[in-house]
């Protein structure tokens, strides 16, 4: 089976070492085939990375939480052991505001109710049941994530009977409940907050969840559906605030090493140029070297536009399919700024030292309409004047990140669109990042002054360096129509493609995007399958 | 009848079209019916008004869109005066100077677009074979009682596994448009078939009528369908204007149900529904006067069927709930006017058939998305989308020889505007003018009278809250069997014997007269099932 003479010949190629493609790595050295992986770039981890910004400070590059990854997944790969270090934050979020009554949400929503009896006694008494009723919808939609989405025209024994178990434990929840998932996900997640919330503010931290990597704002229908991924991944309605100890590099590194450990190989530093097919079927990758390496299975860790448009040739592929994956949406929305700092910024209204409100993400984007201003530029294609940002200073809870006294903050920025109208974001690149710390430096005052060096991460850069298409976050957009079933194309959301043994494995897969190893693993478990039934 | 006997089988609330439907319906199965309307004109938004001396206005409502072909053939419509003129086409007059001119001859149409660019001409045909395709699959939903998912009981299980069955048997390129029909933009949607700016902006707008979305919010490309479904009902033709006017339609379903045996009273506004144990038992109108009934069916809003002519007490506080919640925001305005002569487009000069369509102010996409933003932030749109139409040409009865009616529904207008409507009404009305006459200068010249109407005039003026020409928005989370209250979404109510049959109920607004034909026939197997008890 071997592609062309002297190729060397593997089970499987796994293209792209991102923290799905470790995963898929794992899971298929666990069930006993020999992967190799293969990274364009000179260290494994794709978007879950850490890299040094400035001599002595390092930073997670791009994502700086974890979605988390899956606790049954760390637990089978056993990721501690391995090195996974979890930082959790007593503070999940603060939220700032610019009069300084900045809102804490904390990891026990009672003392956020307690916080915001500051702001709302209304909202006080509220919370705890949003946060109920969420966490209940979240953990009963758990399941899902780990699930191989059913194929429409057969769906199999199997999958029915976990459809079931799923339809079974919906129909368990409280009937308001089971309203609210069905009511919730096609919402807009301003009109879902709007229902709960009086408190702009609070209203603004929690819709802010439901856009996060979305071209889109807390008005556009369908991003309540957003809020409730995240609350199946994490079911805290303060959304995901999990660190890692030395960046989620670590992760990424936990990730490889557990993946070595089982038996997988992983090349860095090599770039796979075409994904070989003959007849149909996919007999191996080859590198930009030219090197050849055969296998029985090819499983791709890029987005489905790269993998389709970029490593297949179009003429192995259906007119129709190839045109359903050119109409993909993955036009991304997020930039980033990673700055090396002299010493913790001071933010006005927060006293002390403040490390123990500042240890987990702080939230800048005080109102709706503040986030909706900030999208509405992104969509006549300039970037936000006043964006959104989710910041966070690792650095609190992990001082090895920078030397002694300093600190390293990550700052993800929305909106940042793919293409501007005017200009390039080769010339745009340090107006925006100007713009960023100007609209940080409106809660922490002379932050400028405290600035050693700046890394701007634009959507252009996510493509060119990361290799994210469209610069998108999460392989794609996560819109209703590009979930579940249909990521990302209605009867091809089973990991498999229409050339037999290729395999997709990343974001742009069910679950979809946030670093949570689950498309991973469940690409895993269908490749798997498939390869023991050829055997 | 006469006051001495005022109890009836069913009280109807309400001489909308859906009012006047369920009430046939009801009646042609012997029921003894009233309806009660609070003004002194049927036709609740479907209406004919001599708004200005010579001139009649459809006020609201201004063409005929989905009007159910079954009920146009049971309530044999056409006998009792219904006359659907075609409104042939749809023009869109562009700042370049050029235009779009899209008209019902597909390849007259083919040819136009072709003009703009070859590519979208030949994915024309492409999308009107899917479009039809798509509307097959949906239409017959709109005539069926939304499904519970949350049901414990079996039927509402098997009537979702018999949806799924029919979304099995579309083949796969159906499949895939019907799922992104029902969640993506209009604009999403269309960019995939159309390169051209103002054809996907002109299509795009029927997305958003009557809803507070943009043409780039999720949720706006289902609404794409209608006008296809309108063009697949056969021989009759589903778009257009009725011979003298909207309220011509009221006025054939009215003289229908009088034939039936419906008994209908104007400027008789109810002050309250009459309860007894949890039960509905009729209704007390402002005169003091109370009229009993065994049932009590409301085509007005969920606000006023339940917050207004009801004490929520009575209510479960859920419910009372989830109808606080259930969202109008009315977005769009309108403004008729009385003309001396016709616009002279600069595109397009002198009169000519272009006239007699939809004149669509909708040059680009960006243009449309802009208005929504200001609705947003709450004012009403600097440079409107405008839908015009000129009934007067093809239906001379309406104006005075020579001159014209000419009526302009305007979005975006937001209810909640930063501000007072009854201030700024004319200054409204003269944006919508300036944004015409830069198209048609000559228009200011041949106004002679104008009539604006505010959301707030039409909640005002039509009992319609916060002015939502749909009796609520037209969102995927109040659609089906959210439409208008999770667990209420099949013409029932809390309230024994109480029904809605209004555009606040599955499959909601627009001149369909569905949600009035489907309400009727769920009171009417009630009845059988002998769930209707005194």
């Amino acid at each position: 089976m071997s592609a062309g003479g002297a190729a060397t010949s593997r089970d499987v190629v796994i293209v792209g070492g991102g923290h799905n493609g470790l995963v898929a790595a794992c899971y298929l050295a666990k069930a006993g085939f020999k992967p190799l992986v293969l990274e364009r770039r000179p260290v494994a981890g794709g978007a879950a990375i850490t890299e040094e910004i400035h001599p002595g400070f390092r930073c997670s590059t791009l994502a700086h939480s974890g979605g988390p990854i899956l606790p049954r997944i760390a637990a089978d790969l056993d990721l501690e052991r391995h090195g996974l270090k979890t930082l959790r934050p007593e503070v999940r979020v603060l939220a700032l505001s610019p009069d300084g009554k900045h809102l804490p949400l904390y990891d026990d929503p009672a003392r956020t109710a307690t916080a915001l009896a500051r702001h709302s006694d209304k909202d006080a008494r509220r919370y705890g049941e949003f946060h109920e009723s969420l966490g209940r919808i979240g953990r009963m939609a758990a399941p899902v994530l780990s699930m191989t989405p059913p194929s429409i025209d057969d769906p199999e024994a199997g999958e029915v009977w976990k459809l079931l178990k799923v339809g079974k434990s919906f129909r368990a929840l409280p009937r308001r409940d089971a309203y609210r998932l069905l009511r919730w996900g096609p919402m807009a997640v301003a009109d879902l907050v709007s229902e709960w919330f009086e408190t702009d503010l609070l209203r603004a931290t929690i819709a802010a969840r439901g856009t996060y990597g979305m071209f889109g704002g807390p008005w556009s229908a369908g991003t309540g559906a957003n809020l409730l991924v995240q609350a199946a991944i994490d079911p805290h309605s303060a959304g995901p605030t999990s660190f890692v100890q030395g960046g989620m590099g670590a992760l990424t590194a936990a990730l490889a090493a557990a993946a070595r450990a089982l038996g997988a190989e992983i090349r860095t530093g090599v770039e796979v140029a075409r994904i070989d097919i003959r007849d149909g079927v996919a007999t191996g990758v080859v590198l930009s070297t030219g090197e050849q390496i055969g296998a029985r299975a090819v499983v791709s860790n890029a987005d489905p536009k790269r993998t389709f448009l970029k490593l297949v040739d179009p003429t192995d592929l259906d007119p129709d399919f190839l045109n359903r994956i050119r109409n993909y949406r993955s036009s991304g929305a997020v930039g980033k700024v990673n700055l090396a700092l002299s010493a913790l910024p001071k933010f006005q209204g927060v006293d002390g030292d403040g490390k123990a409100l500042l240890a987990g993400r702080l939230h800048v984007g005080p109102e709706i309409d503040y986030l909706e201003r900030a999208f509405d530029a992104a969509k006549y294609g300039a970037f936000s004047p006043h964006p959104w940002c989710d910041a966070a200073i690792p650095t609190v809870l992990d001082p090895s990140l920078a030397p002694a006294g300093a600190h390293v903050m990550s700052v993800t920025v929305q909106y940042a669109p793919e293409r501007l109208r005017e200009g390039d974001w080769k010339s745009q690149r340090d107006a925006f990042g100007d713009t960023v710390v100007r609209t940080l430096a409106e809660y922490a005052p002379g932050l400028q002054s405290l600035i050693l060096a700046r890394q701007v991460i634009t959507p252009r850069d996510l493509e060119d360096v990361y290799g994210l298409t469209g610069g998108h976050i999460f392989h794609g957009e996560q819109a209703l129509d590009q979930i579940f079933t249909m990521r990302p194309l209605l009867g091809w959301a089973r990991y498999r493609t229409p050339i037999s043994g290729l395999y997709l494995c990343g974001a742009g897969t069910h679950p979809g995007g946030r670093v949570t190893g689950a498309p991973g693993a469940n690409a895993a478990r269908e490749i798997a399958e498939d390869l023991k039934r050829a055997r | 009848m006469t006051g001495n006997n005022n109890s009836y089988d069913a009280v109807v609330i309400g001489g909308g079209h859906n009012g006047l439907v369920t009430a046939a319906y009801l009646a042609r199965a012997g029921k003894k019916v009233v309806v009660l309307e609070r003004r002194h004109v049927l036709g609740g938004a479907a209406v004919t008004e001599e708004v200005f001396p010579g001139f009649k206005f459809s006020v609201a409502s201004y063409v005929v869109s989905l009007l159910r072909p079954e009920i146009i053939r049971e309530l044999d419509l056409p006998r009792h005066g219904l006359e659907i003129l075609p409104l042939d086409g749809t023009f869109t007059p562009m700042p370049s100077g050029d235009y779009l001119w899209r008209v019902n001859d597909h390849y007259k149409t083919r040819r136009e677009i072709a003009r703009h660019s070859k590519v979208d001409a030949e994915a024309y045909d492409e999308y009107g074979k899917a479009m039809i395709e798509m509307g097959r699959f949906v239409k017959p939903i709109l005539s069926m009682t939304p499904a519970d998912p949350t049901s414990r009981d079996w039927k509402g299980f098997v009537d979702l596994l018999r949806l799924g069955r029919r979304f099995q048997h579309l083949s796969p390129g159906d499949q895939y448009n019907q799922v992104q029909l029902m969640s993506m933009s209009a604009v999403d949607f269309l960019d995939q078939w159309f390169e051209t700016d103002v054809l996907k902006a002109t299509m795009a707008a029927s997305g958003i009528i009557g809803t507070f979305l943009g043409v780039r919010s999720p949720g706006t490309a289902y609404v794409l369908l209608h006008h296809y479904m309108g063009e697949i009902d056969g021989a009759f033709r589903s778009w257009g204007f009725a011979r003298g006017g909207t309220g011509a339609i009221s006025n054939a379903i009215a003289d229908a149900a009088r034939e039936a045996g419906v008994e209908i009273r104007t400027k008789a506004p109810i002050a309250r529904i009459l309860t007894k144990n949890g039960k509905a038992t009729g209704v007390a109108l402002e005169t003091g006067e109370e009229i009993s009934a065994r049932v009590v069916c409301s085509s007005v809003d969920p606000r006023l069927t339940f917050l207004r002519m009801m004490d929520p007490k009575q209510l479960p506080a859920d419910f009372v709930e989830d109808i606080e919640r259930y969202k109008y925001r009315g977005s769009s305005g309108k403004v008729n006017m009385a003309l001396d002569g016709l616009p002279d487009f600069k595109c397009l000069p002198g009169p000519g058939t272009h006239l007699r369509g939809a004149i669509s102010i909708s040059p680009s996409v960006e243009y449309m998305e802009r208005a929504y933003d200001d609705a947003k932030y709450g004012h009403f749109s600097k440079r409107p989308y405008i839908d015009i139409v000129i009934p007067s040409l093809t239906d001379p009865s309406v104006a005075p020889p020579g001159s014209h009616v000419m009526s302009c529904f305007v979005q975006y207008a937001p209810y909640n505007l930063k501000g007072n409507w009854d201030e700024q009404r004319e200054a409204f009305g003269d944006t919508v003018v300036d944004t015409i006459s830069e198209y048609a200068p000559n228009l200011k010249s041949l106004i002679r009278h104008r009539q604006v109407l505010t959301p707030l005039d039409i909640e005002r003026d039509f009992g319609l809250s916060e002015g939502n020409i749909f009796q609520g928005e037209l969102t995927l989370e109040q659609l089906f069997f959210l439409r208008p209250a999770p667990g209420w979404a099949q013409y029932r109510t809390p309230i024994r014997n109480l029904y809605m049959c209004g555009s606040a109920t599955h499959p909601g607004g627009g001149i369909m007269g569905a949600p009035g034909r489907n309400a009727a026939q769920k009171v009417l197997s009630d009845w059988r099932k002998g769930k209707v008890r005194g």
